[in-house]
């Protein structure tokens, strides 16, 4: 099992400032490789056993007595490398052509927090990602997600082991979600 | 209407491009189409409890579905009946009772008005609490699990709505003695087009797959197994059809059993159930049904905005707002006998596929808002869109209803739709809307049903 998916330590602890600063220079580095379209770098960063997840976001009352669902409220995305690689290979395919003209993507990640994981080897990592996509004629569209990560130390350095994302619109606002969070 | 006799042409497959931007045909069809054909709520298995409430809306009509304490389901205008709030802004959940944000205003969830603040000391006791229910839908009623509401007293009922549509729908929502259910959260999306649109492209629109899709085959590999070839080079029109005249309801059909499962990365679960059960089924729907329709690639739409693709297992309807956009709502439907892992593996799969992040359905956003956009302009609104394919080319089959045309790339099925589109938009009331199931089903047909629930 992947060990990423266990809890977050309960008493944050940080880590040396070295570490801390590669981990958050990982983050503007990963967002700079999908602004600029380069998935199968981007691909190389991320562990085997990697899962990046997003549910769906549903507006519910804080009081609600309902049952959970019995299937869950589904993900927008629950991939594994191999699915990942699955929509890479769709967008490089040459034949999406909602992507061409080119869509203009810039991605800003703020509220960076980086703590010590639950192995050793690991780091919890809490940011926002807002991705702006400047599409057709003038049309511009925003996406907001939060995200806790979960970033292994590896030989070839930091690689990403865990992405599970909340997105804030319980309604897309967009006709496509052909992007990476 | 006599203004609207030339914006749908059967004779050439012709539309007037201002059907999809005009604002004065939009304010029609609120009240033509959505506010007098029944419309999708909401399935059974999303409230199985008293108290269960779902927010829906019947055209722009934000509406509330509630099981009541006697398992009965009644739907209401979610509007306060003081001042017009929004009663309820929760998606979906259990409640007792549902209190107004604005002045506290309490309804119970037979839509009695229960509580008003301050009853006494302002209203001195003389409000009527029984003229200020919530408002209820006129109609509701359930077809197979699948609850509908309609907002015209004078509309036939749901099953004769529906018609001989049922026979194709019960080969999805009666193949198995259990039932349907829906799955999983709605996926809600918002798409700038005219709501007429991705119907029409569910309908009846086998052409763009191979083309629009074709980067999401590619990767799928899915391209071989459903009978087209990516980019639109090849097509098998045998394995299918395309069948309508069934008042304004209509399906696409593969034919080999099978095919629906054919975009799963790994279809072995799903073929296991089929091969499992399909001996059942076909005791139940008879052989055709059993043995061509069900585990097709089947796409099943109810007018004016239901669709569902038993097989893809996509389930979604489409809520207008405004003439240039919609919210797109999407589920994933299941058959309750299945197993649980596959149920959960249909979710994923839908939402992989046809989700809001799907790797199909992020192609067609952007043709269906620039299909409308290219309707607006003043030259393009006078100017006409076609669906001209294969005209003239359909005919009856022995056993089966309705109009059917070869293979599942025709415009046969959106010709349809535009002209039961027409035909609601130019009657002034239900006895002027025509009733009609072309080659109706006779009774020494194939068996119809095996039970009348």
């Amino acid at each position: 099992m992947n060990s990423a998916l266990s809890k977050p330590l309960e008493v944050p602890v940080m880590l040396a400032v070295d570490k801390h600063l590669a981990i958050q220079q990982q983050l503007f580095y990963e967002a700079r490789l999908l602004d600029d379209e380069r998935f199968n770098e981007w691909l190389e960063l991320l562990e085997d056993d990697v899962r990046y997840r997003m549910p769906v976001t549903e507006r519910r009352f804080r009081k609600d007595r309902s049952a959970p669902l019995a299937f869950g409220t589904g993900y927008i995305f629950d991939d594994t490398k191999a699915r990942l690689g699955m929509r890479v290979g769709r967008l490089q395919s040459g034949l999406v052509w909602a992507e061409d003209p080119r869509n203009n993507v810039r991605r800003i990640i703020s509220n960076v927090e980086i703590w010590q994981g639950a192995e050793a080897n690991e780091a919890e990592v809490y940011s926002i990602v807002t991705i702006h996509r400047s599409r057709i004629d003038g049309e511009e569209k925003r996406f907001v997600a939060g995200r806790r990560d979960v970033w292994r130390e590896t030989t070839q350095g930091w690689r990403l082991a865990l992405r599970e994302l909340k997105l804030d619109n319980a309604v897309v606002l967009d006709s496509n979600m052909n992007t990476f969070f | 209407m006599n203004e609207l006799d030339g914006l749908i042409d059967q004779k050439s497959g012709a539309q007037r491009r201002l059907i999809y931007s005009d604002q004065a045909i939009y304010a029609q069809e609120m009240e033509h189409i959505f506010g007098r054909c029944w419309l999708f709520l909401a399935h059974e298995s999303q409230i199985p409890n008293p108290g269960d409430f779902f927010r829906t809306y019947m055209g722009e009509d934000d509406v509330l579905v509630i099981r009541q304490e006697d398992r009965t389901i009644k739907a209401f205008l979610n509007s306060c009946t003081h001042r017009g709030n929004r009663l309820v802004r929760a998606d979906r959940g259990n409640a007792r009772a549902f209190a107004c944000n604005y002045h506290g205003w309490a309804f119970g969830i037979d839509g009695s008005l229960a509580t008003v603040p301050l009853e006494r000391e302002v209203y001195f006791n003389e409000i009527d609490k029984d003229q200020f229910r919530l408002v209820p839908v006129d109609n509701v009623a359930s077809y197979r699990g699948l609850i509908f509401g309609c907002f015209d007293k004078d509309a036939p009922s749901l099953e004769d709505y529906l018609g001989d549509m049922r026979w194709y729908l019960d080969s999805a929502l009666d193949a198995m003695p259990e039932g349907t259910e829906l799955i999983g959260a709605t996926q809600k999306v918002v798409l700038n087009t005219n709501w007429k649109l991705p119907v029409e492209n569910v309908c009846g629109d086998g052409y763009h797959l191979g083309w629009s899709h074709a980067g999401a085959m590619k990767a799928t590999q899915s391209g071989d197994l459903s009978g087209f070839t990516v980019g639109n080079t090849g097509v098998d029109l045998e394995g299918g059809m395309s069948v309508a005249g069934l008042n304004g309801n209509s399906v696409l059909a593969s034919l080999d059993g099978v095919s629906g499962y054919a975009f799963y990365p790994e279809p072995a679960l799903a073929l296991k159930y089929l091969t499992e059960n399909r001996a059942k089924v076909v005791a139940r729907l008879g052989k055709f049904r059993g043995e061509k329709l069900w585990g097709s690639q089947l796409n099943l739409t109810i007018f004016p905005s239901l669709q569902f693709l038993p097989g893809l297992n996509w389930f979604r309807v489409y809520h207008p707002k405004g003439p240039g956009q919609i919210e797109m709502w999407t589920w994933a439907i299941v058959e309750k006998a299945m197993p649980d892992e596959l149920k959960q593996q249909i979710l994923d799969n839908v939402l992989l596929t046809f989700g809001p992040a799907g790797l199909f359905d992020n192609d067609d956003g952007d043709n269906l808002a620039s299909c409308t956009s290219q309707s607006r302009g003043w030259r393009t609104r006078q100017m006409p869109v076609y669906t001209n394919m294969a005209l003239g080319r359909s005919g009856q089959r022995a056993g089966l209803p309705g109009d059917i045309a070869s293979g599942i790339v025709s415009e046969h099925n959106q010709r349809y739709f535009y002209r039961r589109w027409q035909e609601h938009m130019q009657a002034k009331d239900w006895s002027e809307v025509p009733q009609y199931n072309l080659h109706p089903l006779e009774a020494k047909d194939e068996q119809r049903t095996v039970q009348t629930a």
